[in-house]
């Protein structure tokens, strides 16, 4: 009888413990947000922490701006949008200060109550990015502001030139059986748009209904044996170039970028049937540890030398225009700074609602991959 | 001042000394407590988050109480969660099955055959590559099995294939492979202690009564290190059943329960889901412990 009590009382203090532990967790859903941002030429918190795409927090620049501040930098890099917000949320949402979301990640935070609304009258750059970029959907809510708008660019069709000849210019490529086993492709069910778009005629991808999604899972199932692997960091897809595995895949123009300055006959194209891309936007924890130095790394990166430094790493373009009166006429056209066709001719990620919504898309990607 | 403390310091030694269960409950107490909250109430945590879900779009946790994330492992997706649930469980079978036969005849030779003085430097080399991290260890299978790996450039030059294969790398083989050579340590230990421990006298009474090698292996090693044996695959099979790293750095498409595990938890932050695929994984250990415990291999470890 003792033993009986003394289990259930065990029973019940772990029971009590786990509601106690459980309700900690619980969100601090306040809106309540100041738009007055810190005083930016106050001293640095002495660090910052970020969770960010690869080549954003490059030392080919950070050096500079931790010399600058004295706002040491450390960065945590993400793969996919998806693993960037968890990170960004995991443990309260306190623990990095930015994050570098696309737009698939960047209404989930403002929705989520996970980010402040800035202060763009302490964003020193904000008055020179390009007008759309200032106040884009995919950062922007009611004339609250929510996220610095960053870099932009496409997912592009990147191949070996020397391996993949003549050079493609369909996405038909990386269905093709020809290239069995030499295919990459990103481990991202954001990926679910781009047949969508290349191969059934969804003007707007990311709005897609039952229908079309099971016409894409077919197609991509049909892709699955020609995939060596799918990529989950860009340094995975740089990896698989450089051993041989992959040949051809659909990736960043950062990638190119690496593989090109490691000697390889590389190249990237947008093909025929159009292109998916992502605009990025830093966007500042609402539980921000380090809120000064976060301003000095939105405005230190947003500034037009170090925009320049980041295409030189990245290839991506610019949101701010002043870039161009940096790097030259020739450099600006070449990252399409300017070029209003080239941007509105992309396909930006955005989080899939209606007619199928992104848990549809999370599950058609899961069976995708078996 | 000093002799007050001596006065408490002495009044609480008295106490102690005449209440043992005190005294015993201060020593357990705080190994309780640490098992108590970091095992038994997440666990507790884990089972409830499983019974919960999650907002799509925030990804933020529904407090709603639901058994749907189990009807979708157990019958959802055309059957694709137990699809990937008896896929890993088939490759845990298959590692503990390699790593079984590669750690036989090497503890063996490690436990009767080699010289004392050797034996320390071959229980070096098993134990050393365990203080290294599983990342560089699994990653090293990249460099021999890749496409310009060292095992294609064997076969290439030595004329066997005519160029490089891409079915070594990036596939369940790949993840096989990996995982038997990194958890071969944890099988060659339990069976060296097990047979390291069998008096010569059992095996020359054997061959005395007529028995033949593979008689006395049968009738007498065999029974003996059964329990060693059993040791190692609990090891082998429940490391396997949960690990993501091998998926992650050598697997192809094709998913397996620690890794889509992983993906639920740390990409999709769907957490209610990813703890229902983790609670069958930890049925499955239960049930495999179970039994374990019940052939009664497990009463002379």
């Amino acid at each position: 009888m003792r033993r009986v009590l003394a289990f259930a009382v065990a029973i019940a203090a772990v029971l009590a413990m786990a509601v106690v532990v459980g309700a900690c967790g619980d969100d601090n859903n306040d809106n309540s947000s100041s738009t007055t941002g810190p005083d930016i030429n106050a001293q640095g918190e002495g660090q910052l922490n970020t969770v960010n795409w690869e080549g954003y927090t490059d030392s080919s620049f950070v050096k500079g701006f931790e010399k600058e501040t004295g706002c040491k930098v450390k960065d945590t890099l993400a793969g996919s949008s998806d693993e960037m917000y968890t990170k960004f949320r995991s443990g309260g949402g306190g623990q990095y200060d930015l994050a570098s979301f696309s737009g698939d990640a960047s209404l989930r935070a403002i929705k989520s109550g996970s980010v402040a609304v800035l202060d763009t009258s302490k964003l020193t750059n904000y008055p020179n990015l390009a007008k759309k970029l200032q106040v884009p959907t995919f950062n922007t809510i009611d004339g609250k502001h929510y996220g610095l708008s960053f870099m932009w660019g496409a997912n592009v069709l990147i191949y070996n030139a020397d391996k993949v000849k003549p050079a493609p210019t369909s996405w038909a490529i990386t269905y093709d059986p020809k290239y069995k086993g030499k295919v990459t492709v990103p481990n991202n069910p954001i990926q679910i748009a781009d047949p969508a778009l290349q191969f059934f005629g969804q003007k707007d991808p990311y709005s897609i209904d039952q229908a079309t999604l099971d016409k894409v899972k077919n197609k991509l199932s049909e892709q699955k044996p020609l995939v060596r692997k799918y990529w989950v960091l860009a340094t995975d897809f740089e990896d698989l170039f450089k051993s041989g595995d992959a040949t051809l895949g659909a990736g960043w123009p950062l990638m190119t970028n690496d593989l090109k300055k490691a000697g390889m006959n590389v190249k990237e194209v947008l093909p025929k049937e159009g292109v998916t891309g992502w605009a990025d936007s830093w966007m500042l924890s609402k539980n921000a540890k380090h809120p000064i130095c976060a301003y000095k790394y939105m405005n230190y990166v947003t500034r037009p030398d170090i925009q320049a430094k980041v295409a030189d790493v990245t290839a991506y373009s610019p949101a701010n225009l002043k870039t161009c009166e940096v790097v030259g006429a020739e450099r600006c056209k070449e990252l399409h700074v300017r070029d209003e066709n080239y941007y509105s001719a992309i396909k930006y990620w955005k989080t899939p609602v209606a007619p199928t919504n992104y848990r549809e898309w999370t599950d058609t990607w899961n069976q995708v991959l078996g | 001042m000093e002799s007050g403390t001596r006065l408490i310091r002495r009044r609480i030694s008295r106490a102690l000394y005449a209440h043992p269960r005190g005294r015993l409950g201060l020593l357990l107490g705080p190994a309780v407590l640490w098992l108590l909250i970091f095992y038994l109430v997440a666990l507790v945590l884990l089972l409830m988050t499983s019974l919960w879900q999650q907002d799509f779009f925030t990804a933020d946790i529904v407090r709603h109480w639901t058994l749907s994330n189990y009807d979708k492992v157990f019958t959802g997706q055309d059957g694709l969660w137990l699809k990937i649930y008896w896929r890993t469980v088939r490759l845990a079978a298959i590692v503990t099955l390699i790593d079984i036969a590669l750690a036989f005849p090497l503890a063996w030779f490690m436990a009767r055959i080699v010289a004392p003085k050797w034996r320390t430097i071959m229980f070096l080399a098993v134990v050393v590559p365990l203080w290294s991290s599983i990342l560089v260890r699994i990653f090293a299978w990249r460099t021999i099995l890749g496409g310009q790996g060292v095992l294609n450039q064997i076969l290439v030059d030595t004329g066997i294939l005519n160029h490089a294969s891409s079915a070594f790398l990036y596939n369940e083989r790949s993840i096989a492979i990996a995982w038997a050579y990194v958890w071969l340590p944890f099988m060659i230990l339990p069976l060296y202690t097990a047979l390291e421990r069998i008096p010569d006298s059992y095996l020359e009474a054997s061959r005395d009564l007529g028995a033949g090698v593979f008689t006395t292996f049968r009738r007498v090693i065999l029974p003996l290190t059964f329990p060693g044996i059993l040791a190692g695959s609990i090891f082998v099979f429940s490391l396997t059943m949960g690990d993501f790293v091998a998926p992650q750095l050598v697997g192809g498409g094709s998913q397996v329960l620690g890794g889509a595990i992983k993906d639920r938890f740390g990409v999709a932050a769907d957490f209610p889901f990813g703890a229902a695929l983790a609670m069958l994984t930890l049925l499955t250990l239960m049930l495999f412990l179970a039994i374990t415990r019940r052939s009664g291999a497990l009463e002379n470890v």
